[in-house]
Formats: structure tokens, C-alpha cells, sequence
């Protein structure tokens, strides 16, 4: 396999390779792995890389199905796993100085299904220091680099996941998502990026304090979305070692994809995006309203009254569950905290119990009001990053130039990046971002597509209809 | 404006209270440039948060967990 040929592989076409013998797992592995001797020194996606691991796994993998032990379509895939979800024997960072020596003795669940699958584990991914951010610029283990730009990042906080994707250093990578950080790199990158139903997926063995638990969700990073509906399938479902995750059934997402979509009602909701977008982004998603026009949808504007106090809520939310999480390290090991992430716990601190209580009666108005939205529409789009990846350097300075104008990175909202993604955070509604366009420098923008609860299937049949009549995923970084 | 600001800086002097009181009790051992940003951090999130005052809630019960929605 060259590397022309390894641009347009994605899963689904290289399983039924690997499954016909046509392609082995140990070439496929060796492939990328020698993908990322050559590229991650540059792009510094990887933290860990587990090259024996990986390779031993490909012989087993490689003679499993040679003697006719065929796991399914993600058997002999490599994949990369963002650093604050467990991996036995294989160092779990979470992005912090504090636990730069942790080894678990256990596999997160979402591992153990990928094992149980067949995947393969090429490593461990860079992230923002305990998840808390959307650059990747992290101060212990520095900078994960776009591969469609090196100045810029690769977005966050599973920057290195989205980039190992974009780069074609893995097939697949599993990240976090409590306020966008699946979402947005897969929006900078390129890619696709799937923050499931809250509960669809055992968030057990993800690092504890790397996001709050009532809006986190574990999620997929893949090149294209019949990928990640072939992932979810593997991973999804009850977990009795998470008390929060759900116990629906989980639908053959993959075999449903390509139902026809003249006549679903799409929901745009007006005012909240038009206000954070840039004029690109808001070109791109313009267009790609069209294009789902153009393939039968119904568009319909939707309204939820309360839609302004989602970063009020979200804020408060996230950081009062993260902040108690951390209070133990923060009285014992201060100094292994980056000062503004130890800040920003100890600001949370501050936050009376009335607050975080009323914070959650507000969520309960803007949860009814979706529920409300997606009675009379079957999914809702919107923009999922306001603007096309900034550069390192205009991060690292607080300020970042849209449309001619300087803004801070941060406000009392948090970060201004992840605005566009955080209602699904709140709601707990699936949210899947698809490539919908490039901007004038030739960076990537992403448009979230999200349905009701545990409604994948729609989300994944809307997107896939979409990535087809777009032709977006046929684009890839000269670097990859 | 004026009255704004100074009520801002009325609250940061409060919250600043309230920090070193946190660091006292907790031993962050934070010094006294760190506990002035983290007052004027946890303002701003204060005025961010009463913004919750201009909903009328009564009645409405706080979101437990998602989980147990049932399928749309």
C-alpha cells in the first residue's frame, strides 16, 4: 500500500481487504507506524506510541482471520486513543504533569470493545492539560500541530486525535467531548467527529477530572461517517461498571446509513450562531444548507428561547464537577498544575451550591425547549467551531484575528471556540461534525448535524447524504 | 458606567475575601498577584451567572441525568 492509496481507505473499504486477505493487519499497522516516524516529530500527536504492542496485536489479529476468526469490519483497523482514558500497562497522562508516571492496571471499557473487536492500539494522543481547552497547547508536552497548516492548532482538547486522522497516521481515534473537544478538532482537521447521546457510550475508565461528568461523553474521530457509525456499533451500549450509561439497544448504525433523505425537516436555529460565526464559516454553512436542500430536506428556523444562557450554564456546570475532582491534588500537589488550569479549579470552588442547583433547573428549560425543537424537526445543524483553525501564535497571545478583528480567546463565557458546540454538551443530545467546506487559506470547517436522544441513526443517515453530495472528504492535507 | 465599575470593584474586594480565605483554609499557598486574578476571574463568572436571575424557575425541577430518556 502507497500512500496515494492510503488517503482514500477508510474503514469500511479496507475490512472487507483485510477480511478477503487482500490487505494484512501487520502491513496495514507497519504502514502507519511508519507513518508516524515520519510525521510525528512535526506534528506531535502521539504522547506514547506502543509499536510492540501494536505489531504483536497484528500478528494475532493477521492469524485470527487467516484461520477464519473474522471479528467484524474493525478487525487488523489501527487506532489512536486520546491520553486520558486508560490503557493497561501503557502510560495515561490526561495532558498533566501529575500523572506523567501513570500506568493503569486496567483497560477503559471503550478499549476493552475496541480489543474485543480486533482493533489495534498504535498509542496514546496529545491533549489539553486535563482536557481544559480547545488548542492543544499543552505546557508539559507541547504543541500538536494542524496537519492542514503546521502554525495552527489542530484544535482541542483531542487535538493530537484529530491530527493522528487527518494525517493518516491512524484510521481512528477515540476522544472526549464535555464542551466541544471532539467536535472541534475534527472541525479543524477535517474529519468527522461524533460526541454521542450522553450514555451511549461507558465513559468507565476515563481519567477522573478531565470533564464534568454530567456533560461529558466519550467520542469517535474518524475520515468519514460510515466509519464512525462501523466504530459506535463496536463500542456503544450499557456498561455495568458506569452507573450513567444507558441501557437502549444499539442499532446497526452502519446498516441504515444510506436510507434516502427526501423529506427529513432540518432545524436551524436563529440569532445565538449568527452572532459567534465568522463571515466564512458562515459562507460555508450557507452552502451547505443548500446542498441539503438540494438533496430533499425541509429546512425550518426553530426557535429556543433560552439559548444565551447555555454558556452561563455550561460554565458553571463543568466547572464545579471538574473542580471537585481536583480538590485533593490541588491542597496536595498545587505546583503540578499549569497556573491558569489550577485557577481556574480553585475559581470553581467559589461557585455556591445554589448556583450549580439553579444552573441545572436552567438546563432543564433549555432541554425541554430541544425536546420541544425536535418534536417538530428530525435533526438540528449548526456551525460547530465559529472560524477556521487560528495559529499557535495568536493563541498563545489571548487574541485571535476574525474578520479584520482582534478578539480575546477567552471570556467569562470560556473559551469563545467552543460556543457553537456546547449546547449538545448541555442537552446531551448527539451532535456529529462533518467537514462542510474550506476557507481562503485552505483550512478546514466543520457543521454539527445533532438529533434527539440515542437518534444516531438519522444523524449518521443526514451526514453520510451530506459527505456524498459535498465531496469535501476527497480533500486531504499535502502533508498526509 | 461609573456605578458599575465601582460596584465590579466592590465585588472583586469581596471575592478577593473570599479567595484568601480559600487559601488559608485549603493551603493552595497562593500568592497575593494569584489570588488577585483568580478574584477577578471568579467575578466574571459571577456576573456571567446572574444572568440566571431574569429566568423564572419555579416549578421547574434541576436535569438529574440523561440516561433514562426515552428513545425520540
Amino acid at each position: 500500500m502507497n500512500d496515494a492509496e492510503s488517503k482514500e481507505l477508510t474503514i469500511s473499504e479496507i475490512s472487507h481487504q483485510i477480511r478477503s486477505g487482500q490487505i494484512s493487519p501487520i502491513e496495514l499497522t507497519e504502514f502507519c507506524l511508519n507513518k508516524i516516524k515520519r510525521l510525528n516529530t512535526t506534528i506531535n500527536a502521539f504522547l506514547t506510541i506502543t509499536e510492540d504492542q501494536a505489531l504483536a496485536a497484528a500478528k494475532v489479529a493477521e492469524k485470527e482471520i487467516r484461520s477464519g476468526l473474522y471479528r467484524g469490519p474493525l478487525h487488523g483497523i489501527p487506532f489512536s486513543i486520546k491520553d486520558n482514558i486508560a490503557t493497561k500497562g501503557v502510560r495515561t497522562t490526561a495532558g498533566s504533569k501529575l500523572l506523567s508516571e501513570w500506568k493503569p492496571d486496567y483497560d477503559a471499557t471503550v478499549v476493552a470493545r475496541l480489543k474485543e473487536a480486533g482493533a489495534i492500539i498504535l498509542g496514546k494522543t496529545n491533549m489539553s492539560e486535563w482536557a481544559l481547552g480547545g488548542t492543544t497547547i499543552n505546557p508539559y508536552y507541547g504543541t500538536t500541530h494542524n496537519p492542514w497548516d503546521l502554525r495552527r492548532i489542530a484544535g482541542g482538547s483531542s487535538g493530537g486525535s484529530g491530527a493522528t486522522v487527518s494525517s493518516g497516521m491512524s484510521m481512528a481515534s477515540i476522544g472526549t467531548d464535555s464542551a466541544q473537544s471532539v467536535r472541534n478538532p475534527a472541525s479543524m482537521c477535517g474529519i468527522v467527529g461524533l460526541k454521542p447521546t450522553y450514555g451511549r457510550i461507558s465513559q468507565f475508565g476515563q481519567v477522573a477530572g478531565s470533564g464534568g461528568f454530567s456533560t461529558n461523553c466519550i467520542g469517535i474521530l474518524t475520515k468519514k461517517v460510515d466509519d464512525c457509525a462501523l466504530v459506535l456499533e463496536a463500542i456503544a451500549g450499557y456498561d455495568p461498571k458506569d452507573p450513567l450509561s444507558a441501557e437502549e439497544p444499539v442499532p446497526k448504525y452502519s446498516k441504515d446509513i444510506k436510507k434516502h433523505v427526501k423529506g427529513i425537516k432540518v432545524g436551524v436555529i436563529g440569532g445565538y450562531f449568527d452572532n459567534l460565526i465568522s463571515n466564512e464559516v458562515k459562507n460555508a454553512f450557507t452552502e451547505a444548507i443548500k446542498t441539503l436542500t438540494s438533496l430533499g430536506m425541509i429546512m425550518e428556523e426553530v426557535s429556543i428561547p433560552h439559548m444565551d444562557l447555555i454558556p452561563a450554564v455550561k460554565v458553571c456546570t463543568s466547572r464545579v464537577e471538574n473542580a471537585s475532582e481536583h480538590l485533593h491534588y490541588l491542597r496536595t500537589r498545587p505546583s503540578d498544575y499549569s497556573p491558569n488550569v489550577r485557577n481556574s479549579y480553585i475559581c470553581a470552588l467559589l461557585i455556591p451550591a445554589s448556583t450549580y442547583v439553579t444552573a441545572q433547573r436552567v438546563r432543564r428549560m433549555i432541554c425541554n425547549e430541544f425536546d420541544e425543537a425536535l418534536k417538530k424537526v428530525n435533526i438540528i445543524v449548526a456551525p460547530t467551531v465559529p472560524f477556521p483553525a487560528p495559529t499557535i501564535e495568536e493563541c498563545m497571545q489571548g487574541f485571535i484575528e476574525v474578520d479584520g478583528k482582534k478578539i480575546p480567546w477567552q471570556d467569562p463565557r470560556g473559551g469563545i471556540d467552543n460556543l457553537c458546540a456546547i449546547p449538545f454538551n448541555v442537552t446531551g443530545l448527539p451532535a456529529l461534525s462533518v467537514c462542510c467546506g474550506f476557507s481562503r487559506q485552505g483550512l478546514p470547517m466543520g457543521m454539527q448535524i445533532a438529533g434527539s436522544h440515542f437518534a444516531e441513526s438519522v444523524v449518521f443517515q443526514v451526514a453520510h447524504a451530506y459527505e456524498r453530495a459535498a465531496g469535501w472528504y476527497k480533500r486531504h492535507p499535502e502533508l498526509a | 458606567m461609573r456605578a458599575a465599575r465601582q460596584q465590579q470593584s466592590q465585588g472583586v474586594g469581596i471575592m478577593k475575601e473570599k479567595v484568601i480565605r480559600l487559601n488559608d483554609e485549603y493551603g493552595f499557598g497562593l500568592s497575593e498577584e494569584e489570588i488577585e486574578i483568580i478574584a477577578k476571574q471568579a467575578e466574571k463568572a459571577n456576573e456571567l451567572f446572574k444572568q440566571f436571575d431574569s429566568v423564572d424557575l419555579s416549578g421547574v425541577m434541576p436535569v438529574l441525568t440523561f440516561n433514562k430518556m426515552p428513545r425520540k
